[in-house]
């Protein structure tokens, strides 16, 4: 049974999203402010963490901000708003995923489904094993990613976007067919989850993170991995 | 206003006059000199002054000479009275220039133009009156610009109010509707009622949030190159619409840039209406016009009403005030409006010939010539 830790500041929709996610067969942790949940990730190891962004102290940015300096813990935003700016902070932030207030709770299961699925084997013509891009390894049996010989520590969603662009070098994949293959979602899924993940993946594999070499943009288009 | 007016002519008058008073001194000396100097080449009676005067010129001057310098005379008159006149001329014209072109670019929309009166007379006058006027403008249009914005924010702030309340009621609707089946009929009837409800509330309110990201200016277009007709099947197919009921007209490998998301929005917002308020089947023709990407829904209902179409996209808009409240918010057509524009284009609604709605809309795009992955 996945544990999911609901960090949410408003006691009634606290109680509510916990009683669906029980309802849905999940364990529940929940906490109300910012401090005692990455207290309670650093006890407990969530699978997945459920936070809200308008939280008293901390708010939700600077708690993702936080939790991703020890964590990979996948990470969905409940954004009050909804506003672009806010989706944007919370992707930039470290979230891997968003959610609009007042949530769905099959829109709020089939997320958290998308993000607690495991790593698993990529559709891909390419044999398992260790890709070598220059400096860059991906070892695609052991999961493993090093650059310059050193761990890189990347999120579920990073490392199976990672795999998924690796395993098509050369080709160019749209937005699209990666939210349908990483993420899991259909082809309304937002688009700027692929690109925030980009950011934070070109942020750790690239030499410059502003002058891609490996993960390069095709205007219009979508992303091409490849030397 | 006759004292005004009387400065304007006394103004003109005064110009004229002057010019007047100058050409005949002037002419009047031209005219004695001239006398005296033929009457002393022709001594019938030369006097004193014609002999001095005679005197001055190089040599005694013939008829032919006097009728020439007279001629120079006359011309040097004319001239100095057309440069008098056309001075006056402007001094009083241009401010009327001035005021025709501000009244034009009033007329343009632009409320800060303002005039610089100068004197007293009644031009001067119209020019303060303008100015008053234009404050006048500027500040009732700025006050009505504040209110609208503030009445906007307010649905805005709103709307995120009842996000929290709602967002603990959403939540639960499963649970609740999971365990209808061990209510008493009556407890069931009311908790399929509320889940019901609280679905309705949550679209107005979404629905509410996205338009006032429209008035706030905040609404991004995300675009990207799409296959127009996988998203409109796309579109239909989530939303269980298929075969007889809704079908698709579009060339394969018609592609646009597109937000998919808001063209979702728009496509659903129109075929949903046709089906709720046409009869099927309902067409879905999307192909490029000249630059454009056209894409047409219509049914085969009873069409628009006359009186309602020009209302149609307008906010919370029913075209019979009697009908009972539907599924919607309301503000769907707006909302397909708004999203249509920040793409650049538009959406116009009509009725075919035959009869039946017909839903248009264009968005603005290069043809296409790269190839969809």
């Amino acid at each position: 049974m996945p544990q999911i830790l609901l960090i949410e500041d408003d006691p009634h929709v606290r109680e509510g999203l916990e009683i669906a996610l029980r309802h849905l067969g999940h364990e529940v942790l929940a906490r109300g402010d910012g401090e005692a949940g990455i207290a309670a990730i650093c006890a407990y190891e969530p699978d997945v963490v459920v936070l809200d962004v308008m939280l008293p102290g901390a708010d939700g940015f600077e708690v993702c901000r936080r939790v991703r300096a020890f964590s990979a813990v996948p990470i969905v935003m409940l954004t009050a708003r909804s506003d672009d700016m806010d989706v944007v902070a919370g992707l930039e932030a470290g979230a891997d995923d968003y959610l609009a207030k007042p949530v769905q709770p099959r829109v709020l299961e089939a997320k958290l489904k998308a993000v607690l699925r495991r790593v698993g084997p990529t559709t891909t013509t390419q044999p398992a094993g260790p890709v070598v891009f220059g400096d860059l390894v991906v070892d695609r049996a052991s999961l493993v990613v090093t650059k310059g010989g050193r761990h890189l520590d990347l999120t579920p969603m990073e490392l199976r976007l990672l795999l998924e662009l690796a395993g098509n070098p050369g080709l160019v994949l749209s937005r699209q067919q990666l939210l349908a293959s990483v993420w899991g979602q259909d082809y309304l899924g937002d688009s700027r989850l692929v690109d925030a993940c980009v950011q934070r993946l070109r942020a750790k594999i690239e030499d410059v993170a502003a002058e891609p070499q490996l993960l390069r943009t095709v205007r219009g288009f979508g992303y091409r991995f490849g030397p | 206003m006759t004292a005004r007016h009387g400065s304007l002519q006394q103004r003109l008058l005064r110009g004229f006059v002057g010019v007047g008073l100058v050409s005949a001194v002037v002419a009047s000396a031209a005219t004695i000199i001239g006398f005296l100097v033929v009457a002393n080449q022709h001594p019938i009676g030369a006097n004193r002054v014609g002999r001095r005067l005679t005197g001055w010129l190089p040599s005694t001057p013939s008829t032919q000479e006097v009728v020439l310098a007279l001629t120079g005379i006359g011309f040097l008159l004319v001239a100095l009275a057309v440069t008098t006149a056309l001075s006056i001329a402007q001094r009083v014209l241009r401010p009327v220039g001035d005021l025709a072109h501000a009244a034009d670019r009033m007329a343009t929309g632009d409320l800060s133009v303002r005039l610089e009166p100068e004197g007293n007379d009644e031009i001067a006058g119209v020019a303060r009156s303008f100015n008053v006027m234009a404050d006048n403008l500027d500040r009732s249009v700025s006050t009505l610009q504040q209110l609208e914005s503030t009445a906007r924010r307010f649905a805005a702030d709103v709307s995120h109010e009842l996000r929290t309340p709602l967002a603990a009621m959403t939540a639960v609707t499963d649970v609740l509707s999971a365990h209808t089946p061990g209510m008493s009929a009556e407890a069931a009837r009311a908790t399929r009622l509320v889940v019901s409800e609280i679905g309705h509330l949550d679209r107005l309110v979404s629905d509410l949030i996205e338009i006032s990201r429209f008035d706030a200016g905040t609404a991004r277009l995300d675009a990207e190159l799409v296959d127009v007709r996988a998203a409109i099947t796309s579109s239909l197919e989530i939303r269980g619409w298929r075969g007889e009921e809704v079908q698709v007209e579009a060339q394969p490998g018609l592609t646009a840039h597109l937000d998919l998301r808001r063209f979702d929005v728009v496509v659903a917002n129109l075929v949903g209406n046709a089906v709720k308020y046409g009869r099927p089947p309902v067409l879905v023709a999307a192909r490029r016009e000249g630059g454009d990407l056209v894409v047409e829904v219509t049914d085969h209902g009873p069409g628009i009403a006359q009186q309602a179409l020009p209302h149609l996209f307008e906010r919370f808009y029913k075209a019979d005030a009697a009908r009972a409240r539907s599924d919607g918010s309301g503000l769907g057509l707006a909302i397909a409006l708004e999203n249509a524009r920040l793409h650049g284009g538009d959406l116009q609604a009509g009725n075919r010939p035959g009869g039946g709605a017909v839903f248009r809309l264009t968005l603005p795009g290069e043809a296409e010539a790269g190839e969809l992955r």
